[in-house]
Order: C-alpha cells, then structure tokens, then sequence
C-alpha cells in the first residue's frame, strides 16, 4: 500500500484539516505522502494522485460539500483503468451535526464509482472549527480517534466502522439540543462566544453586522 | 424586476441588469482565512466579486446557467459559492432544527437554476439538484426551480 494524503483545505498548512491529517497519519506505518492542495495546481495533483493505489482526500466542509479547490482536482481525476486503486475521504466541518455533510458523503462514494476506484468510505467528524484553536486537552479525544483511524488504516487498509460511527456523533440535533443550544446563544454562552472572543480580538466586534454591500437605496 | 445572471455556458443574452460569466471571470478561490468574518466582517480579501455582490443583494431574481462536472457542480461554480459566504453572519441559528447560519442581510433574491450536462445515474441528478437546493436553503434564498437547461428554453419560448 502506498499511500497519498491530499489535504484539501484552502488554508493549506494552517488550517484545522492539517492537524486531522496529522494525527491520522501518526498510525499509519506504510509510505505515505501528503500533499497540500492549496499550494499545487489541480491538475498536477490530480495527475500525481495516478501513482498511488491508495488516495485519501481530507478536506474542510464548506457549503454542505467540498471547497472549490478540492472540486477542482475532482474536475481533473480520470478513471482508473484497472480498478485497482481506492479512494478514502476525512471531512471535518464547522457544524456540529454529521448529516450536514450528507449531500458531500452521497456525492463522494458515487465519484469513486464514477472513477473506477474502490470507496473506502467517508470519515465525517462535526464541530471542528475550533480544533487549531483550542487548547491540547481539549482535542485529546479526537486526536486518539485519529490515531487509532490511521492504525487500522494501516492494518486493513480501510476505515474501521465503529470509530467513523464514534466520530460521526452527533448526526443529527434533536428538538432539546437546539432548543438548548438556542438559548445558549441568547445568553452568550454557546458557540456565539468563540465568535465574540474571535471579534474583539481582532477589533472587529463593532462591525460584526456591517452590511458593506447594501445597495443605495437601502432596501436590503 | 432586477435580475442577476450566473452563467458558466450558452450566448443567448438573457435580460438583466448584471451578469456573471464565470467562463470569463473565473473567481479568486475562498483561502478559509474567515476575514470576512472576523476582521473585515462582510468584506472577502479579494476584491473580484465586489460588483457581483452588491448586484446580487440588489436583484430580485438570480437566474443561474450552470454546468454539470462530474456529477457535481463545477469547481468555478463551488468556488462562487464559498465566496458568497461574507454575505451571512459566522453566527449559527439552531430555529430550525438543525445549524444554519445567520443572515447578514435583511433581504436574498430568489433563485432559478438550470443546468447543462448529463449524470451517469437517475441517483446522480437528484443529488445535484437536492444540493443546489441546498445552498440556497443555507443562503435564505428561495429556490423553487433547479431544472435542465431545455426547461429554461421553453419557459423563455412561452413568454
């Protein structure tokens, strides 16, 4: 197996996707490469991505799918001839509920078929915004799922299905949790006050409703 | 009635007041840095969309011409939709069920898509017309019409 990890974040290095690919590549023993997508030009990517059996795409979810730069390389991948090769996917998105990225998980395993590619499946962890932020111990859990991601990844060459199910909690939010987390919000205390820590650091918090492109007359 | 046009395909001239070819004017990819939420709030680092942005607040309707890549969107066309994320507040409302987030705006035109291409699945278009669905449920946009391209023609030739 060997094996290429394209980190498919815009922020390239920088971002919350880096450290996912990070601690998932912690348990892996096999050679394995990782490219970022943000720094290359898609076609050479997509090109690159022919010389490996084994392609793991991770990337940031942005608008319910991949961003556009990911897209891109999609746009270039040609059917493998053989059928040999496989393809995984790891998405870690700013919502906290996993069927957000529902739409991208469906469309993900159809493009491996679509590619002749064996899927490998769709890791999906919500809640992720924070993680380059937060302190260590806060995203120890995570990091160990990771880890024991890339582990068995290397034993068997696939997802192991209890860690995705693990990591793909919550999928949905129930009446309660929203109703809760609403109140929060009102309160200043649910995932509002990361914003307002965010803002005031960078003081900004004063324009954080500006309207810049309102048109003249002031209807919108 | 003001209207937008996004159009990754097709000459004929549909009347508007601004149009977006993005054959023409690929969009600056989104680099995830969050100005547009956190430092320069509403404002993207590039500049490339301005026009189009406050075109888009003003219309009433956005008609969208786009092509089918894969089975998917296109990469410009995705792109277009990451950079429309200054246009709502990094705020999430939990109102309806689910995270979505907040408007920055009080008002988002309504939103027409046809399509051109062809998917390898009945599956396959539904997923493509079920996101751009999607989106524009996200966008607080109304979007009652994502069709192939030939339903365009002959609204237009019934006109």
């Amino acid at each position: 197996m060997n094996i290429l990890i394209i980190n498919g974040s815009p922020r390239g290095k920088k971002g919350n996707t880096e450290i996912f690919v990070k601690h998932f590549a912690l348990g892996i023993k096999a050679p394995c490469e990782i490219r970022c997508a943000a720094n290359e030009g898609s076609k050479q990517l997509a090109e690159y991505s022919q010389l490996f059996d084994t392609v793991i795409i991770a990337m940031p979810m942005y608008l319910h799918a991949m961003p556009g730069i990911v897209m891109k390389i999609v746009e270039h991948m040609e059917p493998a001839e053989d059928g040999s090769q496989r393809i995984g996917f790891i998405v870690q998105s700013g919502f906290m509920e996993s069927a957000q990225a529902r739409y991208l998980e469906n469309y993900l395993s159809g493009l491996a078929k679509q590619l002749n590619y064996t899927y490998l499946g769709t890791v999906i962890r919500g809640g992720s915004a924070g993680v380059s932020m937060m302190p260590e111990n806060m995203n120890k859990k995570l990091f160990a799922q990771l880890k024991t991601l890339g582990e068995q990844f290397d034993l068997n060459g696939s997802f192991d299905k209890e860690v995705i199910k693990t990591m793909a909690r919550p999928v949905n939010l129930s009446k309660g949790k929203c109703r809760m987390l609403q109140c929060m919000n009102r309160f200043g205390i649910g995932d509002s006050m990361f914003w307002r820590y965010m803002l005031k650091t960078n003081k900004a918090f004063d324009k954080r409703f500006d309207k810049p492109f309102r048109n003249s007359s002031g209807t919108t | 009635m003001k209207t937008v046009v996004i159009r990754e395909f097709g000459d004929v001239a549909v009347p508007c007041q601004y149009e977006l070819d993005l054959r023409i004017t690929a969009p600056r990819d989104c680099t995830g840095c969050w100005s547009c939420w956190l430092k320069t709030p509403g404002r993207c680092i590039h500049k490339d969309l301005d026009a189009f942005y406050r075109a888009y607040l003003a219309a009433d309707k956005v008609i969208i011409l786009a092509n089918v890549s894969k089975g998917f969107v296109s990469g410009d066309m995705k792109t277009l939709f990451d950079r429309m994320i200054p246009l709502f507040l990094p705020y999430i409302t939990y109102k309806s069920g689910e995270s979505m987030h907040v408007p920055r705006y009080d008002k988002y035109p309504a939103v027409e898509a046809y399509y051109q291409g062809v998917f390898s699945s009945e599956q396959e278009k539904k997923l493509y017309e079920d996101y751009i669905h999607r989106v524009f449920y996200q966008f607080h946009s109304k979007c009652d019409v994502v069709e192939p391209i030939a339903q365009f023609s002959l609204k237009e030739a019934l006109r």
